[in-house]
C-alpha cells in the first residue's frame, strides 16, 4: 500500500494553495459580502489551468488525474467554497458530460473555451417540480425536422448566468420508454439562442460568490446533432456525471473542514483567558484534535475513492460515501470553528462564519444527505 | 538568444532552523527555490515569450534538486542540465563559480541570468564572480531587461541613489533583483508537461574537469549562530508630558540618537 501522492501531485498542492492565498484569500470576504460573481478570478483560475483538469491534451485539458483534480478544490475550497464551487461545477458538471459523452465536433467546439476558463457551461437537471426526485421532471425536448424544441424550466444551476456562460447541458424528456415511464435525453444548448433565458439567483445564504442560474426555455430550437450521445441516454448520463462531481463536493468539504480548522487551531492558541491561551483548555483542545481525526478520515476516504476511479474500479458507493462523510465532517468542524472563536466567530471579520455557512450547501447539492444514505444503503443490498 | 540560468536550491528560511553545536540541524528543514533565482527563471521565459530565447538552466546538487528544476520546466524553462558532484560538498561561491564556468563554456550562451544572492547565505557572489572568470561584462541587481538587437541588451539597475540605465554587449551575465518581476505560478499543463521532460545529469568528468582543476573552497564556515531576536519596544503610560521628558530622556541618554 502507498499513501505518498506522486510528485505531480504534490507540486499541484503547493502551486494552487499559494494561487488561493494570494488572489483568493484576499478578496474572497468582500464578494461573499457583495455577493458578486468574479469573472476576472474566474479567468485567473483558468490561465493556471483549473479548468479541464482531466481532460485529455487533445482538446487542451491539463490531462491531470482524478486526485489532481481533487486535490486542486480542496485546496480552493481551504480558501473560499464559492470559487471552489465554480471549479468543481466547472469540471464535474460543465466539462464532464460533453468531454465523457459527447461527439469529436462538439468536444473540439466547445472543450478549448471550457478548459481554458474563457467560457462556463451549466448542467440543468433540477427544477422546481424535480430536485431529489429526477423524475418529476417537466422540461420536453420534441424532434422538429431537423431540430429539437425545448419547453420548460430549470433551477439552481450552476454557471450558467454570468458573462461567461456559453451554454447548458440540458436534461429534457424526448419521449416515453416501453415500460411507460418518460425517456430522457440531454441537449446542449448555447447562451445566445432565442428563447432561452438565464436568469441570476440572489439572497443566497452561501456561495455567494458563485453564480446560480434559473433557466427558461420557451419554443428554444437547437440542431438536432446538438444531442449528447444517444436519444435515451441522458439519464445514464447524468447519474454517472453525478458520480464523479460527488467526488468534487466531497473535495469542497474535506478542503472547508482543513480551512476551518486551521483557523481554528491558530486562533485556540492566540487567544487567552483565564491567564492561557484556550488552546490548553481540554474541552477547546478536545474539539480540535476530533477535528483533525475526522479530517484525516474524510481525506483517506476521499482519495481512495478518487483512486478507484483512476484505476477504473467501480467508485460510486465509495463516492457517495466521500461526498456524504466530507459535508458531515465540514458540518462539524466549521460548527467547532465557530464555537472556538466565541463571539468573533459571528462576526465576517473572521472568515470561520463564511464556511460555516457555505458549508450548509454540502450537505444538499448534488444530492442531499438522504439520498446519499440511499444511495449508500442500496450498494450494501438493504 | 541562448540564455543560461543559474538555480540554486537553499533551505526554506521562512520556517524556523534550529541550531546545535554550531550546525544547522537538517531534520525537518525544508528546501525550496532561491527567491532570486525564481525571479532569473522568471526573466529568462519573459525572453522566450516575447524574443523566441532559448532557455536552459543549471543547478548544482544531487537528486532531490529535480522537483525544484521541475518546477522551472513548468514555468517554462525548456532544458536542465544537474550538476550532480558529491565531491563539490563544502563548496564556496568561487567552486560554484567555477563550475558554472564549465557549464557555461558546453555550450554557445549570450546571456547568463542569475539571482543577485541567495537566501540562505546572502553573499551575492557567485554571478559576479563567474562573470570574471569568463571575462564578460556584468551588470548587477538588475530590476528590467529588454532586448535592443540580436547582440545587445538594455538593462536598468538599482543603484543606491537611483537607477542606471545600462545597454550591455552580449554575451555578458546580469544578476537580478527581486523587483524585475514577479515569477507566475507554474500552470498545471506546465506541470504535467514537466514531468515528461528529460533532466540531463552531468558531473565534473562530463564537464570536462576535475575536482584539481576548479579547485577547493576559498572560504569555510565554521559554525552557525542564531542571530539575536528582536526586542519587544516599551511602553508608557501616563501625562502627555510627562511621558514625552521621559522619551527624550530615553532618546538622548540610552539611545543616544541626538548627538
Ligand atoms: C447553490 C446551488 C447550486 C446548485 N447547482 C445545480 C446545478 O448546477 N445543476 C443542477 O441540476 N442542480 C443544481 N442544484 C440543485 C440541487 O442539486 C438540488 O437542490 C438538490 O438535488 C435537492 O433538490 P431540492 O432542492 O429540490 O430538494 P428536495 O428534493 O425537495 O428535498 C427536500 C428534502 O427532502 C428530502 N428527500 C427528498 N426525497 C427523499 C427521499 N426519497 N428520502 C428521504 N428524503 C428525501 C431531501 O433529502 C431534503 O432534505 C444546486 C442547488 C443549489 C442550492
Amino acid at each position: 500500500m502507498d499513501f505518498d501522492l506522486t510528485k505531480e501531485q504534490e507540486m499541484i498542492r503547493k502551486e494552487v494553495r499559494k494561487f488561493a492565498q494570494k488572489e483568493i484569500a484576499p478578496i474572497a470576504s468582500e464578494l461573499d459580502e457583495k455577493e458578486e460573481f468574479s469573472e476576472t478570478l474566474t479567468r485567473k483560475m483558468g490561465e493556471i489551468g483549473l479548468f479541464g483538469i482531466f481532460v485529455s491534451e487533445q482538446y487542451e485539458g491539463q490531462a491531470m488525474d482524478y486526485i489532481s483534480y481533487i486535490i486542486a478544490v480542496e485546496e480552493i475550497a481551504r480558501i473560499d467554497g464559492s470559487q471552489a464551487a465554480t471549479i468543481a461545477a466547472g469540471n464535474s458538471l460543465g466539462i464532464g458530460p460533453i468531454y465523457y459523452f459527447g461527439t469529436r465536433e462538439q468536444k473540439e467546439k466547445y472543450l478549448p473555451k471550457l478548459c481554458s476558463g474563457e467560457g462556463l457551461w451549466g448542467f440543468g437537471l433540477t427544477e422546481p417540480t424535480a430536485g431529489s426526485d429526477a423524475g418529476g421532471s417537466k422540461t420536453t425536448a420534441v424532434l422538429d425536422a431537423n431540430e429539437w424544441v425545448i419547453n420548460g424550466s430549470k433551477i439552481f444551476i450552476t454557471n450558467a448566468a454570468c458573462d461567461l456562460s456559453m451554454g447548458v447541458t440540458v436534461q429534457a424528456i424526448t419521449g416515453t420508454r416501453d415500460n411507460g415511464k418518460p425517456e430522457y435525453s440531454c441537449i446542449l444548448v448555447e447562451s445566445d439562442t432565442p428563447g432561452f433565458k438565464a436568469i441570476p439567483m440572489h439572497k443566497k445564504m452561501m456561495w455567494r460568490a458563485s453564480n446560480t442560474a434559473e433557466l427558461y426555455f420557451d419554443d428554444v430550437r437547437v440542431p438536432k446533432s446538438n444531442i449528447l450521445g444517444k436519444k435515451g441516454d441522458g439519464f445514464h448520463q447524468m447519474l454517472s456525471t453525478l458520480d464523479g462531481g460527488r467526488l468534487s463536493i466531497g473535495a469542497m468539504g474535506l478542503g472547508g473542514a482543513q480551512g476551518a480548522y486551521d483557523l481554528a487551531l491558530q486562533y485556540a492558541k492566540e487567544r487567552q483567558q483565564f491567564n492561557q491561551p484556550i488552546s490548553k483548555f481540554q474541552a477547546i483542545a478536545f474539539k480540535l484534535a476530533d477535528s483533525a481525526m475526522e479530517i484525516e478520515c474524510a481525506r483517506n476516504l476521499l482519495y481512495k475513492a478518487c483512486w478507484l476511479k483512476n484505476n477504473k474500479r467501480p467508485y460510486e458507493k465509495e463516492a457517495a460515501m466521500g461526498k456524504l462523510y466530507c459535508s458531515e465532517v465540514m458540518g462539524r468542524v466549521t460548527n467547532h470553528a465557530v464555537q472556538i472563536h466565541g463571539g468573533y466567530g459571528l462576526m465576517k471579520e473572521y472568515n470561520v462564519e463564511r464556511f460555516y455557512r457555505d458549508q450548509k450547501l454540502l450537505d444538499i447539492g448534488e444530492g442531499t444527505s438522504e439520498i446519499q444514505r440511499l444511495v449508500i444503503s442500496r450498494y450494501i443490498g438493504c | 538568444m541562448k540564455i543560461l540560468t543559474t538555480v540554486k536550491k537553499v533551505v526554506d528560511v521562512e520556517l524556523n532552523i534550529h541550531i546545535e553545536n554550531g550546525a544547522i540541524v537538517e531534520d525537518g528543514l525544508q528546501y525550496v527555490i532561491n527567491a532570486w533565482d525564481e525571479n532569473a527563471v522568471e526573466a529568462a521565459v519573459v525572453l522566450k515569450e516575447n524574443n523566441g530565447a532559448q532557455t536552459t538552466l543549471v543547478s548544482i546538487g544531487g537528486e532531490d534538486n529535480t522537483d525544484m528544476i521541475r518546477k522551472c520546466y513548468a514555468m517554462g524553462i525548456e532544458n536542465a542540465i544537474l550538476i550532480d558532484e558529491p565531491s563539490l560538498a563544502g563548496a564556496d561561491s568561487f567552486v560554484y563559480a567555477r563550475v558554472l564556468q564549465k557549464v557555461y563554456e558546453t555550450g554557445d550562451y549570450d546571456l547568463v541570468i542569475a539571482g543577485k544572492q541567495a537566501q540562505d547565505t546572502d553573499n551575492g557572489q557567485t554571478g559576479i564572480i563567474l562573470s570574471k572568470y569568463l571575462d564578460l561584462p556584468c551588470v548587477s541587481n538588475v530590476i528590467s531587461m529588454e532586448v535592443m538587437d540580436e547582440t545587445h541588451i538594455k538593462v536598468s539597475r538599482l543603484g543606491d541613489g537611483g537607477i542606471e540605465i545600462v545597454e550591455l554587449a552580449l554575451p555578458a551575465v546580469v544578476t537580478v533583483s527581486d523587483s524585475i518581476n514577479e515569477p507566475r505560478l507554474p500552470a498545471m499543463r506546465g506541470i504535467m508537461m514537466a514531468k515528461k521532460k528529460k533532466i540531463e545529469i552531468m558531473d565534473l568528468a562530463k564537464l570536462g574537469t576535475s575536482l584539481d582543476e576548479v579547485g577547493g573552497a576559498k572560504s569555510q564556515i565554521v559554525e552557525f549562530m542564531k542571530s539575536k531576536t528582536r526586542q519587544g519596544g516599551q511602553k508608557f503610560e501616563g501625562d502627555a508630558a510627562e511621558i514625552t521628558t521621559r522619551v527624550v530622556d530615553l532618546l538622548a541618554n540610552e539611545a543616544k540618537v541626538f548627538i
